[in-house]
């Protein structure tokens, strides 16, 4: 085993990666750019090197200085997380060549289902069901033109390096084209170092199910079942859970097997996902293999009650998996939600700025895999996450019900989060129902405001505030604070 | 004492009646409101309520925002102005003839520019990308015009506010005074 592994990430990830470290005595290694300095990953690793500049190109995304840092340090493996290059064949490719074990699967598997289009041609040929649309990237834009016309309106704009919704734009009409397409393709360049794009056939009221699935380097492959990710915005998913609400017996096994051979026409080792569409009928379409650790595993590790970085790690030391399909069972219900830094009522734009306060939710079956603390500045330069809240409980039913608890007791001062509009997601009833579809945001809660029926609370708060705030400039706080009163402890009350 | 305060678009006009030691009672719209409070926490104060015989507490978390207080109750987050503290704050509105302004939605990273000053653009045109958190907004003109002064360039850090590109109006085309973002 590894006694030093090499996190080349940043964020709640980093963190997350680093605590499996630390239970399995492995030493970690953080690496981080200007404004990181006093990130959460740079302040808790074993050992912390700097990379350079804020703007990822110039950190996060420089292989040769995480190369450099990795060789410097000593370490043996290095854990690149999700995003930045975690699904970089290149930088897979040099880690092989400086023999470091790079955590997760081989270079030349990330180069063929790495390219979205290579990926649909592999599962065309291994009969997986595939959505329609191009099979090779294009940027003239007569073609891509031309294409879009075949397929007919909408389409969806894809980046052929792509993943986590970057550089994807559903185009409704002709003219809108070229804008999209010329935007589509930026994202992707800023993303992932390509803008390659490519067309494919918007499917409408689609489910999104992904199956997780574990390789080892000894040809044993399973599948950890099936994760719902169909609440999204902007084609990022914001909740997801697993099990799926639309799920039987017989389709997780049907797709699962798919998931399986997914994994082994690619020749895949380590953890990766394979994502498919579902429709209303209960056909499902392969649509991309994940090469990497998703944002979303903490709820697969609720309901097995096993370690996915754990595994990630014994596997790319080459230790077998110990365990068949039949070992895999699951017990309860488990919910993710993401609490980026943006705006629900403002088109969730990214809203960076420093934190003045937090207060994470606690209790029985809550998990919150959080990047940020009270005076961080969140950064502008990367992804507006700022932690993943997961909850775990014996059924859908209480799993919701523990969520909204959670969210309401989880208080971030300084920055705009989606918390209020995720308990109204939870809350709604075709959240409820599980009538959960990629389009659910945009059927039921398009220009979603906050309600302002308890706002009258807010502004006696308000001037409690202003009061007490002039009783505290005489040196009284302390006086007053009492925080283990009981009087404090009788619940929350609505108007 | 009365205060007028301002939470999104609705404005709320709150007496204070009584006042002792942690005890207020306060008239909003119809409702009589008796509250005892107990400052817990920097940031942190909780109430006892009372209006017309219902009863409850409530947890509130406070902070000073530059547009008025942040208030989080219930999971709820509420941006609280005073109305009078914001008339002697932000002075009367614009004058008709200043030029309207290209300004960033959020703090943001210049990634393009694809205009040059003294060149014409059309209503609509993108003047100026930007990119925070990885995604991109594109500054578009707001009316036809000539590019009078471009004050950032790529990789410069902007902030709302900070006017980023300045286009004299053509005056003979119809007013548009609408704002120029365009994502």
């Amino acid at each position: 085993m590894f006694t030093k592994i090499l996190v080349a990430n940043r964020g709640e990830i980093a963190l997350r990666v680093m605590r499996t470290c630390r239970e399995m005595g492995i030493a970690s290694v953080a690496v981080y750019s200007d404004a990181d300095r006093k990130a959460l990953h740079t302040l808790n690793a074993d050992q912390a090197l700097y990379l350079g500049a804020s703007e990822p190109a110039a950190s996060y995304l420089d292989i040769e200085k995480i190369i450099q840092a990795a060789r410097e340090c000593g370490a043996q493996a290095v854990h690149p997380g999700y995003g930045f290059l975690a699904e970089n064949a290149a930088f897979a490719e040099r880690c092989e060549q400086e023999g470091l074990v790079f955590i997760g699967p081989p270079s030349r598997v990330i180069q063929s289902l790495g390219d979205k289009t290579t990926a649909r041609e592999i599962m065309r040929r291994g009969g997986v069901p595939i959505i329609p649309g191009m099979i090779k990237a294009e940027s003239h834009m007569d073609i891509l033109t031309a294409e879009a016309r075949q397929l007919g309106y909408p389409v969806l704009i894809k980046a052929a390096a792509g993943g986590g919704g970057k550089g994807m734009r559903v185009v409704q009409s002709e003219t809108e084209l070229p804008d999209a397409c010329r935007q589509a393709a930026a994202e992707a360049q800023a993303a992932f170092g390509s803008g390659a794009i490519y067309l494919e056939k918007y499917l409408k009221r689609p489910r999104h199910v992904e199956f997780q699935i574990l390789a080892d380097a000894h040809g044993n492959v399973v599948h950890l079942m099936e994760r719902e990710c169909s609440i999204q915005r902007r084609h990022q998913k914001i909740i997801e859970e697993t099990p799926s609400p639309a799920m039987t017996t017989e389709l997780r096994e049907s797709m699962g097997r798919a998931a399986v051979e997914a994994a082994r026409a690619s020749g895949y080792i380590n953890a990766g996902t394979v994502e498919f569409l579902l429709d209303e009928d209960d056909n499902y379409y392969f649509l991309e293999v994940n090469t990497r650790l998703q944002v979303e595993h903490p709820i697969t590790e609720m309901i097995l009650g096993m370690d996915l970085v754990r595994q990630q790690i014994r596997i790319a030391a080459g230790e077998p998996l110990g365990f068949t399909q039949a070992d895999i069972v699951s017990r309860g219900h488990a919910i993710e939600c993401r609490i980026y830094g943006e705006d629900p009522e403002n088109g969730f734009m990214p809203s960076p700025g420093k934190i003045h306060f937090l207060k994470e939710p606690v209790g029985p079956g809550i998990r919150n895999d959080c990047g940020v603390y009270s005076g961080f500045e969140v950064p502008v330069e990367y992804d507006p996450i700022l932690s993943k809240l997961i909850v775990w409980a014996e059924d859908r039913d209480q799993a919701i019900a523990r969520m909204r608890g959670a969210l309401s007791q989880y208080i971030i001062l300084g920055v705009k989060t989606p918390i209020a509009f995720l308990m109204e997601v939870l809350a709604s009833e075709p959240f409820q129902r599980g009538e959960t579809f990629t389009d659910f945001i945009a059927t039921h809660f398009n220009n979603w405001r906050q309600p302002l029926d308890e706002a009258a609370l807010a502004a006696l708060a308000y001037i409690i505030y202003e009061m007490a705030g002039q009783r505290r400039k005489k040196g009284m706080v302390s006086e007053l604070a009492e925080p283990n009163s009981p009087w404090l402890q009788l619940g929350n009350w609505r108007l | 004492m009365e205060y007028k305060l301002k939470i999104e678009q609705t404005d709320f006009s709150v007496e204070v009646i009584d006042q002792h030691d942690r005890q207020l009672n306060l008239r909003l719209g119809d409702g009589v409101y008796e509250v005892e409070y107990e400052v817990v926490a920097d940031h942190w104060i909780h109430m006892a309520v009372n209006v017309s015989g219902r009863t409850g507490l409530v947890n509130a978390w406070v902070m000073d925002g530059s547009e008025g207080k942040i208030i989080v109750i219930n999971g709820r987050t509420y941006t609280v102005q005073d109305l009078d503290q914001l008339t002697r704050r932000v002075p009367k509105g614009r004058g008709a003839n200043l030029p309207d302004q290209i300004t960033p939605p959020m703090p943001a990273v210049v990634v393009a520019v694809p205009v040059a000053e003294g060149e014409r653009v059309k209503k609509g045109q993108a003047v100026m990308v930007v990119s925070a958190m990885k995604m991109e907004t594109t500054l578009c003109a707001p009316f036809d015009g000539v590019v009078a002064k471009i004050n950032a360039t790529v990789n410069d850090k902007v902030a709302p506010g900070q006017i980023l590109v300045e286009i004299t109006k053509d005056t003979d085309l119809t007013e548009d005074p609408a704002g120029g973002t365009n994502s």
